[in-house]
């Protein structure tokens, strides 16, 4: 551009300016042709959706129509290299929604509150520090969270077992429980009589507090005797994939968050709200279909994963007893996939190798519905603070 | 509810925020931390003598003559532990009593310090040599001064492992006092030093990662994520442009964007059965799995981040910029091609970036269309048909699927990090760069 003169500027503009009518046919024609080239192009992607699903459907009819429907839905029996095969992957679905609920339950809550205070509560320079935190998080490789489950966390949760479940409730507790304690003497006091309500208080928080840690200290001691004979089980895995959906929680939620517009928050603090009631009270139940959206595409993060699962899940195809058993391994659908083709590949066309693909039409059906129903919450979220 | 106790819930709510950030923090570091300090020790380790013996053998690095030097000592250090055996040996009376104890022994001084100098040359390269590196010659010190036994007399748990000492086997023979020169002697025998292997990174591995490097790895993640974003930047680009400047707001594009926000949520395990099935399977773009195969699957999977960030950086670009151009007489897509998307270069570009780290840490789309866990680095044109070593599924095929996981964890860890720093790189430069355009928009 540097290298045009300005008079080679102005001839060639000029040249632009003095279009004939048969020039002006060429252009709206060209204009056509591009037009349809991009859009041809943009559908690609819509095609690739197409094609996953008509090559998994493709491939994952002929199990069904091999094996019917009733035993894979409803049998735990998953012998897929026995003779004859068993293929009944309702332990699978239990493992993938034991491990997912697992995460749902470590991110969701964090999450949500790591949104509220990036939102509202930290200062705009603290915020520019924690944002990187979260996308650093999010970028690590999958593999490398299985790593760490496999080779770290593992042999920790098999060595420390105990003391780490006592750490964990004391995470959990600690919080909650004086949230609990200071409403509840609160409550309490405020039925005394005006005189011994400061007395009162003091004694209920003493008395609850008292009772709660002694609570705690029982908890905390019997969980301190449990041993895990194996490392690679469905807490271990429920925890990591419930820190690597919290990125996605987060930001979503963030950005839900965000989109509730300052007049709520003014409104409500003109009120007299404090920033936790304001929070708790207007901004979250605004942004809920946002949430919404937020919680759904962490689940679909945790039910999706493959590596972290595939490593550190134990790869048991059972539901533990009782069913609520996390220190027990089990199976997911995706680790399934991924373990049994290396040898159902070379048997291509066998129900061993169709039923891979008919387990990741259920994922990929529980997926789509998913995202469906979390475009819908995010549209709505959309629509209600636009 | 009281005042007081609305500003103590008020700040116990703000508490509560900033210990989930602080949990959120904690995790990152104790995710990073073993694995940046452990594959920091796949690069800079103290490497013993043998070490320095594969270099030269395998590699031609190294001066020869202080490598030989080295040698020498090292095994006139030795010969009094090969002589006590042999010695031990040679008395024939005690054969019987002690041969398992013996053989166990020798497995042992082999496994430390490479075979015995009357030994036949042994078919795996890993027999040939020693310990390479002193963490692991310390652990195999272990194993060769004590023996494990499970003590069972606690019915209710598990065994327990108990460290037996191996003199105690010997106790009274001319070998018992051979386990006390062996662990004085060590450095002696093994003459570690500090040793910066920067290498790891462009060195082929030998004898299934037991020496050498992870070029082939490294390489073929450099190729997969290449080849997937010279697939997917452009097509991507494209759709980006129609979306932010083309597209109004019918019903095909709300089906078109529908069907991107769906692509974008398929499990990626999913995708690696869509590569294998359409692309390995259906259209053959290879005789099995390939390089192609793989950045093709990855395309696909990176195809709507990249759409999606390229269209809110193409829509980030000021009105101002299109009305100028428009109003010069400049066609549509003129305006978009010499205009818009040079403005949006730095965002377009920040996508691409990101979507590379995201392509490079895949694991399951490639499993079934790319990766092996063993081969050479490729040449170019090989990529076309061949399929290629690459860090993620070789992280994974290491730690779980390899002879002898224990043995190699430095290569594994030195993998992580590789990794990990590949991706990370990626990203800062992708947060820098928003960085520096978001100042832009603002001054």
């Amino acid at each position: 551009m540097a290298t045009e003169s300005p008079q080679a500027r102005d001839e060639a503009l000029g040249e632009e300016l003095l279009l004939g009518q048969g020039a002006g046919l060429m252009k709206t024609a060209g204009a056509l042709v591009g037009h349809g080239f991009l859009l041809l192009v943009t559908s690609i992607s819509a095609l690739a959706v197409l094609f996953i699903f008509f090559f998994i459907i493709r491939d994952a009819l002929p199990f069904f129509r091999l094996e019917g429907l009733r035993g894979f839905f409803t049998s735990t029996e998953w012998y897929p290299s026995g003779s004859p095969p068993v293929f009944g992957a309702l332990a699978l679905f239990f493992g993938s929604g034991l491990v997912t609920a697992g995460a749902v339950f470590v991110a969701v809550p964090l999450g949500v509150a790591a949104a509220v205070c990036m939102s509202d509560i930290l200062p705009f320079g603290v915020r520019q520090i924690v944002k990187p935190v979260v996308e650093v998080l999010a970028a690590i490789p999958s593999v490398a969270f299985g790593f760490f489950a496999l080779v770290v966390f593992a042999p920790m949760l098999q060595e420390h077992g105990g003391a780490l479940l006592a750490l964990g409730a004391w995470l959990i507790g600690a919080p909650l429980g004086f949230l609990a304690i200071v409403v509840l003497s609160d409550l309490l006091a405020d039925r005394l009589p005006d005189g011994a309500r400061w007395a009162g208080r003091a004694g209920f928080i003493v008395l609850l507090g008292g009772l709660a840690v002694l609570g705690m200290l029982r908890l905390t001691g019997a969980l301190a005797d449990v041993t895990i004979y194996s490392g690679r089980n469905a807490l271990n895995v429920s925890i990591i994939l419930g820190i690597m959906a919290l990125p996605t929680v987060v930001s979503v939620s963030e950005d839900a968050l965000s989109a509730v517009g300052r007049e709520l928050r003014e409104g409500s603090y003109a009120l007299g709200a404090t920033r936790a009631e304001t929070m708790l009270k207007v901004v979250i139940p605004a942004a809920r279909s946002g949430i919404l959206a937020a919680v759904l595409l962490g689940v679909m993060r945790a039910i999706g994963e493959t590596m972290v699962v595939w490593m550190a899940s134990g790869n048991a195809a059972q539901i533990p007893k009782p069913w609520y058993n996390i220190l027990e391994p089990v199976r997911t659908v995706t680790a399934t996939i991924a373990g049994d083709m290396g040898e159902a590949d070379h048997v291509t066309g066998s129900a061993r190798y169709h039923v891979l693909f008919a387990l990741a039409l259920c994922l990929l059906t529980f997926s789509f519905l998913c995202n469906v129903v979390s475009e819908w919450a995010s549209r709505r979220s959309r629509a209600r603070s636009g | 509810m009281r005042l007081p106790t609305r500003k103590l819930l008020d700040r116990s709510f703000s508490g509560l925020g900033v210990f989930s950030i602080l949990l959120m923090a904690a995790a990152l570091i104790i995710l990073l931390g073993p694995i940046f300090v452990r594959g920091f020790g796949a690069f800079v380790f103290r490497g013993t003598v043998e070490y320095r013996r594969v270099m030269r053998d395998k590699f031609g690095r190294g001066d020869r003559a202080a490598i030989a030097q080295e040698v020498a000592a090292a095994t006139a250090a030795r010969q009094n532990v090969y002589d006590a055996i042999a010695e031990f040996e040679a008395d024939r009376s005690r054969r019987r009593e002690y041969r398992s104890a013996l053989r166990e022994l020798k497995d042992a001084v082999r496994a430390l310090l490479g075979p015995f100098p009357d030994d036949p040359r042994p078919a795996l390269l890993r027999d040939q040599y020693g310990q390479t590196r002193w963490d692991r010659a310390r652990a195999k010190l272990h194993d060769l001064l004590y023996r494990v036994e499970y003590d069972y007399s606690d019915e209710t748990r598990m065994g327990v492992p108990l460290d037996v000492p191996r003199a105690n086997d010997f106790k009274g023979t001319s070998l018992e006092p051979l386990f006390g020169y062996i662990e004085q002697n060590l450095e002696q025998m093994l003459r570690p030093r500090l040793t910066v292997y920067w290498r790891f990174l462009f060195d082929e591995s030998y004898d299934a990662h037991f020496f050498g490097g992870i070029w082939p790895a490294v390489l073929g993640t450099l190729y997969l994520t290449l080849g997937a974003m010279l697939i997917a930047a452009p097509l991507g680009i494209v759709a980006a442009i129609y979306l932010a400047e083309y597209a109004g707001e019918g019903r095909l594009i709300s089906v078109l964007r529908t069907c991107i926000s769906t692509l974008a949520g398929v499990p990626s395990i999913v995708f690696g059965l869509f590569g294998l099935a359409f692309f390995v399977n259906s259209l053959h773009v290879s005789g099995s799995k390939s390089v192609l195969a793989g950045s093709l699957t990855l395309a696909v999977l990176v195809l709507p981040t990249v759409i999606r960030a390229s269209e809110e950086a193409i829509r980030a670009v000021p009105q101002t910029y299109k009305e100028a151009a428009l109003s010069l007489g400049a066609s549509r897509w003129h305006t978009a091609i010499s205009v818009i998307l040079p403005a949006a270069i730095p965002g377009v570009l920040t996508s691409i970036i990101i979507s590379m780290g995201r392509a490079a840490g895949e694991t399951a789309p490639i499993m079934f269309t790319a990766a092996v866990s063993l081969g050479k680095p490729l040449k170019l044109w090989e990529t076309l048909s061949q399929p290629t070593p690459a860090l993620p599924w070789n992280i994974y095929n290491l730690c779980t699927e390899h002879a002898a996981v224990d043995e190699i964890r430095h290569v594994q860890y030195g993998m992580v990090l590789t990794l990990i720093v590949l991706v990370l790189l990626l990203n800062i430069t992708a947060i820098v760069l928003r960085a520096r355009i978001s100042k832009k928009l603002r001054g």
